[in-house]
């Protein structure tokens, strides 16, 4: 086992069992705070796929802006909505959501056998991609790549992701606003 | 290398966990929390199947796409749950039951 | 880029030329009603006109530039567009700027105030576009998008008070008129395609061109690899002056013109003058190679019948437009007669020295007419500002005016000193000239000719007679208050320019010799005939006599008021008034059947044709009761019982739903489980 795998195997084991913890803690605070662990976990997944700057921009938008928008949205905002609302839901699988138990757990059985089926057959655009040496390997720049393609093969996503960006902030400004501030 | 069947079993346990979150917390912020947590599952996968896509990067173009995606949707959707805190002074999904008939 | 920078500086005048109006039109397309003033389309034509003199001062009689770019193809067929400017078409652009222009300061008085100004300088930017193109193009198919766009642009000015009843019918007439003559022009077109291959002019009608050299032996006609029998020949060359006919209102589709009176004044003018009716003349000059002895023949006869007859209609209309209408048939028949004689260079030489002076008559006209309605509304009279019953006396009034028409009128007349006194006695002599190289039976055409010129100068007259002379008819202009007056300077100094255009100086040092003109000169006479030197003294002698003394009758009848009363006023008379009755014939002979037959099928459809249609329906229909029946009683029967079923089962399961969210989402997600494993049992290998 490398050093490589071992350290895989730490992130991810972080990574759901921090998720894990999320969804079976009480206390909103401490919800959050453990997000940030599980997004720092899958940014080293991340890191090991080799996409680094995916993994960047996952620090930077979620850790940076989205969790604290979320803790500042409700520190700021009220304090009731941070005291527990679980209503009537005692231990990690609470009687009103053993359904919710069982539909994510067939979930994962079902992505299971689909993984199973991945690694046994292995997709034809991999074989032929691993053949011709498609990979992206540890020295390359992907930044450099990804700057190029972005400017290039993908602009017309990226503009389109950049006006809907800016739509659905000014929606959310819109939300956001105190209705009584019109006169 | 990782090979591609580990990274595929984190995203689905990742992805599982969220589902739940979404189906069973009484919490809206939870709920939110949990919508995350299955897109990073699925960006997981886009990276991981990027790997293999050396040419046009188009999974990790994709990836970092999702990922900004998902920051408006949680602009917006915290958006949403104020309102509908303000609203029903409560934001436990269970009490949003207005589409009953 | 590269293209650009061939183009030579004619072909880029042409193209400022012809864009200009284009230009305007386009301005008055976007501007709509804020547009009102007239000023953008008058300057596009003055540009245009500076543009088509430099062109003018280059190509006349120099090199004829000719310019062209690949247009589109269809298979193996490729169309070229281009610009091609010689003597006739430099003459011709110069000639449409030169009489647009006047006429676009005038309209900016003469309409001011009209409610639907705007349009009216859309329109007639448009005509200029459509006329100019006309003139440049090198191309057959070029000219035919020119002739159309003429047309149309014809209607909508004709039609221009379209609250008018009169008026829509007068531009529907024209424009159905000229239908029939653009499907001419298309058959010629299709013919000489399919002998040909190609449209362009200069290939065509150049020195060297296709036509000149196809061979023709009266049996079959034939040029490199296509042969036709002979007589396509022939039908070509009909079929395009069938599109002439129309166009220049020739016998028997000259009907259109006098009611296109019914559009403003000053576009009749210019219809009259220099663009539309000229198209057809020019049309048939630049396509000239092509017709033979047969086609010019009847072009000839034509001609002449036509300017004859017009001439005996205007002498007794008693619509000052009218007269002039007739007028411009008759001079149009005098062109039809020297293309038919083979004198292309005069009949373009009178097309010219006729723009000029039919175009200063109808601005007078106007003028007259102007003032006659300003009477009318002051005094609220009932009368008609047209009519010249209602005039007389005018002279005093309006001075100015006054001597301008008679410019115009002795031009018309063919009187010396005049512009037109060259060029009418230049296709009289011609004329002479080359009946003595025909039968004897031919004469009858310069003969006709001759006649008409004095029915010309005794109509003429009677019209200035009437208008200028005498006393005023009606009683309240002469009772002191001045309520004519002369028109204003807007309109007086395009007409003092067009009366100066209508003078010799313009044409010739020589006022009396017409061989000394510059426009004869510029076009090389196809075949010189043998100069009879006996008509150069005799024809315009006979002319002028003929003239002056019909001028002296009408002198005596309208003037000093010593009209035969009475005895004048016979068949003859009401033939004439009624134009030749050749309204009303086609109304019985034409119209009336055409709506008979459609009379007819209509019937047919109705009785037989929805006949079947309503039985097929009525069965139908009681097919359709029946099922209705089966309908209701059984299959809603059955579809309400299983939507009822169903809506009690989902009242049933609703229970336990809520409406809470969170529910909804796992019913969704259960489903979503439960399809794919499905799909993932069907679908995995």
């Amino acid at each position: 086992m490398s050093l490589n795998l071992l350290l895989f195997y730490l992130l991810a084991f972080t990574a759901v069992g921090s998720a894990l913890l999320i969804v079976s803690m009480k206390n909103l605070v401490r919800s959050l705070f453990l997000f940030f662990v599980t997004l720092f976990a899958v940014a080293g997944l991340y890191v090991f796929a080799l996409a680094d700057f995916v993994a960047v921009t996952q620090v930077i938008v979620y850790v940076g802006g989205v969790l604290v928008l979320m803790l500042f949205a409700f520190m700021l905002s009220n304090k009731v909505l941070l005291s527990d609302l679980q209503s009537g839901v005692k231990g990690v699988f609470g009687m009103p959501s053993w359904q919710a138990g069982i539909i994510a757990i067939s979930f994962f059985t079902m992505l299971l056998s689909v993984v199973w089926q991945v690694a046994i057959n292995e997709p034809q655009w991999i074989t032929e991609a691993k053949q011709q040496q498609l990979l992206i390997r540890y020295q390359d720049n992907t930044i450099h790549h990804l700057g190029i393609n972005l400017m290039t093969r993908y602009v017309l996503p990226f503009e389109v992701v950049s006006v809907f960006l800016m739509m659905a902030l000014m929606g959310a400004a819109h939300l956001a606003r105190k209705e009584n501030q019109e006169p | 290398m990782i090979s591609l069947t580990h990274f595929l079993l984190v995203s689905a346990l990742l992805f599982s966990t969220g589902l739940y979150a979404v189906l069973a917390k009484k919490n809206a912020i939870l709920v939110l929390v949990g919508i995350e947590l299955m897109i990073n599952a699925a960006v997981l996968n886009l990276v991981a199947f990027g790997r293999y896509d050396g040419g046009l990067y188009g999974g990790q173009t994709f990836a970092l796409f999702a990922i900004v995606l998902a920051a408006a949707a949680v602009a917006v959707a915290l958006a949403i749950i104020l309102n509908v805190y303000k609203h029903y002074k409560s934001i436990n999904p269970d009490d949003i039951n207005d589409l009953k008939d | 880029m590269d293209q650009l920078s061939q183009i030579s500086t004619p072909v880029l005048a042409a193209l400022i030329v012809l864009c200009a109006p284009l230009i305007s039109f386009g301005l008055s397309a976007i501007a709509g009603k804020r547009l009102r003033s007239g000023i953008p389309a008058t300057v596009a034509i003055a540009i245009s006109l500076l543009a088509a003199i430099f062109i003018f001062a280059t190509v006349w009689n120099g090199q004829q530039v000719h310019q062209q770019t690949s247009w589109f193809r269809i298979g193996e067929h490729s169309f070229k567009a281009g610009i091609l400017l010689n003597n006739l078409s430099a003459l011709l652009l110069l000639l449409v700027c030169a009489i647009a222009l006047p006429v676009h300061v005038y309209s900016m008085v003469y309409m001011k105030g009209d409610y639907g100004i705007h349009r009216y300088w859309l329109y007639l930017s448009l005509f200029c576009f459509a006329m100019l193109g006309l003139v440049m193009a090198d191309s057959l198919l070029l000219m035919y998008i020119g002739w159309e766009l003429v047309g149309f642009a014809s209607y909508l000015l004709i039609g221009f008070w379209f609250t008018r009843p009169a008026a829509i019918k007068a531009n529907k007439k024209a424009f159905l008129i000229n239908r029939i003559g653009d499907l001419g022009f298309l058959i010629g077109i299709a013919i000489i395609y399919t002998q040909f291959q190609t449209l362009d002019l200069v290939a065509l009608f150049g020195d060297h061109g296709m036509v000149r050299e196809a061979f023709n032996d009266g049996v079959e006609w034939r040029y490199a690899q296509h042969a036709m029998p002979a007589f396509w020949l022939t039908i070509a060359g009909a079929a395009f002056f069938l599109g002439a006919m129309a166009k220049s209102a020739q016998f028997p589709f000259h009907i259109w013109l006098p009611d296109a009176m019914e559009g403003p004044t000053s576009v009749s003018s210019l219809i009259h003058a220099a663009t539309m009716v000229a198209a057809g003349v020019f049309m048939l000059v630049r396509i000239s190679p092509l017709f033979d002895a047969q086609i010019l023949l009847l072009i000839g006869a034509i001609g002449a019948f036509t300017a004859l007859m017009a001439a005996t209609i205007a002498l007794t209309q008693q619509d000052i437009k009218k007269i002039l209408a007739f007028s411009t048939i008759s001079q149009l028949g005098f062109m039809m007669v020297a293309i038919g004689i083979g004198q292309y260079g005069v009949a373009i030489f009178h097309l010219v020295t006729h723009a000029f002076f039919k175009c200063l008559l109808f601005l007078s006209a106007g003028a007259v007419i102007h003032e006659m309605q300003h009477v009318k509304e002051t005094l609220k009279l009932e009368l008609d500002p047209q009519d010249i019953r209602n005039m007389g006396g005018l002279r005093r009034y309006m001075p100015h005016t006054f001597r301008l028409t008679l410019v115009a009128a002795l031009a018309l007349a063919g009187l010396p000193l005049t512009a037109g006194y060259l060029s009418k006695d230049a296709i009289l002599i011609f004329a002479f000239e080359w009946a003595e190289w025909q039968s004897a039976w031919w004469k009858f055409i310069p003969v006709s000719l001759l006649v008409t010129s004095a029915l010309t100068a005794f109509y003429i007259a009677r019209l200035v007679f009437k208008v200028f002379y005498g006393k005023p008819r009606i009683s309240a202009i002469g009772q002191g208050t001045n309520y004519l007056h002369e028109a204003p300077r807007g309109m007086l100094l395009p007409m003092l320019f067009l009366g100066l255009c209508s003078l010799f100086p313009l044409f010739s040092y020589n006022p009396l010799l017409f061989e000394d003109t510059w426009i004869i000169k510029g076009f090389e006479l196809p075949e010189t005939l043998e100069r009879v030197n006996i008509y150069h003294t005799v024809v315009p002698a006979a002319v002028n006599g003929l003239a002056i003394v019909m001028i002296f009758i009408a002198w005596r009848w309208y003037a000093q008021g010593k009209y035969p009363q009475g005895s004048l006023r016979g068949r003859l008379y009401e033939f004439s008034a009624a134009q030749w009755y050749l309204n009303v014939m086609y109304e019985k002979g034409i119209v009336k059947p055409l709506l008979k037959v459609s009379k007819m099928l209509y019937a047919f459809d109705r009785t037989i044709v929805d006949g079947l249609v309503d039985t097929g329906a009525g069965t139908v229909r009681w097919f359709a009761n029946t099922a209705q029946w089966l309908d209701r009683a059984l299959v809603d029967g059955l579809v309400n019982g299983v939507g009822k079923a169903a809506v009690f089962a989902g009242g049933v399961l609703r229970g336990s739903r809520k409406g809470k969210i969170q529910y909804y989402l796992f019913s969704m997600f259960l489903v979503l489980l439960i399809v794919l494993f499905v799909g993932l049992k069907i679908f995995s290998p």
